[in-house]
C-alpha cells in the first residue's frame, strides 16, 4: 500500500517548546529595554505632576512662614510704625544679602505680589 | 483581535500602550518563526528579543503602503540571519548565503524528540535552501500572502510561489523517502 504523507497528519505541530510564562517574560524584557526611565506610563505621569504641585505648595508656604519670622524678627519694637514702608524697607536692608536673595527669588514671580503692586500705582 | 491599523495607530499615539498591543499580537507568531529557522530556544529569544527592540526603534521608518506583518516578519528574518552570521563569524548573511546545514544545528532541553512525525517534517523543511524554507514556513505556518512573503525575502510574489512550491514538494518526498 502506497503510504503518502499528507500535511494534515502534523497539522502544524513542532518537535519545539518553550519554559513556562516565557512570552510574558518575553514581552517585558522588550519594554524594559525600549521604554526608558523618562517614558512613563500616563498614570505615573499624572502622578508625577500631582507629587510635584504638592512639592512646590509645600516649598510655598514654608517660604512665606519664613518670610513672616524674617521680616518680624527684624522689625523694630516701635509699633506705631511697623506697618510703614519705611520700616518694612528698614527690615529688608537689615536682612543679610543671602535672606535678601532668597527673598527676591522666592517672591519676584508671585503674581498676587505683582498684581498688588500694579493696583497700587 | 486587535488589527495591524489599530496597533500602528496606537503606537503613533501612545506609544507604551500601541508597542504592548503589537508585543500581544506578535511575539509568538515572531518567536516561532526565528525559532523554526534557528532551532535552539536560546538563540530565538535572543534573535525575538532584538527583533522587538528594533521594530520599536524603527518604527517612524515603517511605510504605510506596504504589508505591516511582512515588515515585522521581514525584520525577524533579518535577526536570524544576523544571528546565524554571528555565529559563522560574519556580521550578517543574506538568504543566498545561508546553507541548510548552518540552520538548525542545535538543539537544546526545549524540544520535544517524543513526536517523530514533527520531528521528521522540521529536518526535511531544515534541509531545503534558505529561500524555500522561508517561502515555506511563510504560508504554511504563517499565512502570509506571497506578496507578503516577497516582500520578507525581497523578491518577487511568483518567484516565492515557485519556491513554496518546490519546497512543498521536496518535503513530500523526504517525508515518503526517509523511514
Amino acid at each position: 500500500m502506497d503510504k503518502q504523507f499528507n500535511f494534515e497528519q502534523v497539522g502544524k505541530r513542532m518537535p519545539y517548546n518553550v519554559p513556562d510564562g516565557f512570552f510574558d517574560q518575553l514581552e517585558q524584557n522588550v519594554i524594559a529595554e525600549v521604554m526608558p526611565d523618562d517614558t512613563v506610563t500616563e498614570k505615573s505621569k499624572v502622578r508625577a505632576r500631582t507629587v510635584k504641585m504638592a512639592i512646590h505648595t509645600i516649598l510655598a508656604a514654608a517660604a512665606a512662614v519664613a518670610l513672616f519670622f524674617v521680616v518680624t524678627k527684624n522689625l523694630p519694637s516701635d509699633d506705631t510704625q511697623a506697618d510703614t514702608f519705611e520700616f518694612v524697607e528698614l527690615a529688608y536692608n537689615n536682612l543679610s544679602n543671602e535672606d535678601q536673595e532668597f527673598l527676591i527669588d522666592v517672591y519676584e514671580e508671585d503674581v498676587f505680589i505683582i498684581e498688588n503692586e500694579e493696583m497700587n500705582y | 483581535m486587535v488589527g495591524d491599523k489599530d496597533i500602528i495607530k496606537a503606537v503613533r499615539e501612545t506609544p507604551e500602550h500601541g508597542f504592548r498591543l503589537l508585543m500581544a499580537s506578535y511575539k509568538e507568531p515572531v518567536y516561532w518563526h526565528i525559532r523554526r529557522l534557528v532551532v535552539s530556544h536560546a538563540d530565538a529569544q535572543d534573535a525575538a528579543q532584538e527583533t522587538f527592540v528594533r521594530i520599536f526603534r524603527n518604527f517612524s521608518q515603517y511605510n504605510e503602503e506596504n504589508s505591516f506583518k511582512a515588515w515585522i516578519f521581514r525584520i525577524a528574518t533579518n535577526e536570524a540571519l544576523r544571528l546565524l552570521g554571528r555565529q559563522k563569524g560574519d556580521m550578517m548573511l543574506s538568504l543566498d548565503e545561508v546553507t541548510a546545514d548552518m540552520l538548525g544545528t542545535k538543539t537544546d532541553e526545549y524540544f520535544d524528540s517524543s513526536d517523530a512525525i514533527t520531528m521528521k517534517l522540521q529536518q526535511a523543511i531544515l534541509q531545503l535552501p534558505a529561500k524555500q524554507q522561508l517561502a515555506f514556513n511563510l504560508r504554511y505556518y504563517d499565512e502570509l500572502s506571497y506578496d507578503e512573503i516577497a516582500e520578507v525575502a525581497g523578491s518577487t510574489a511568483a518567484s516565492m510561489k515557485v519556491s513554496y512550491n518546490i519546497a512543498k514538494e521536496k518535503i513530500i518526498a523526504y517525508m515518503n523517502n526517509n523511514d
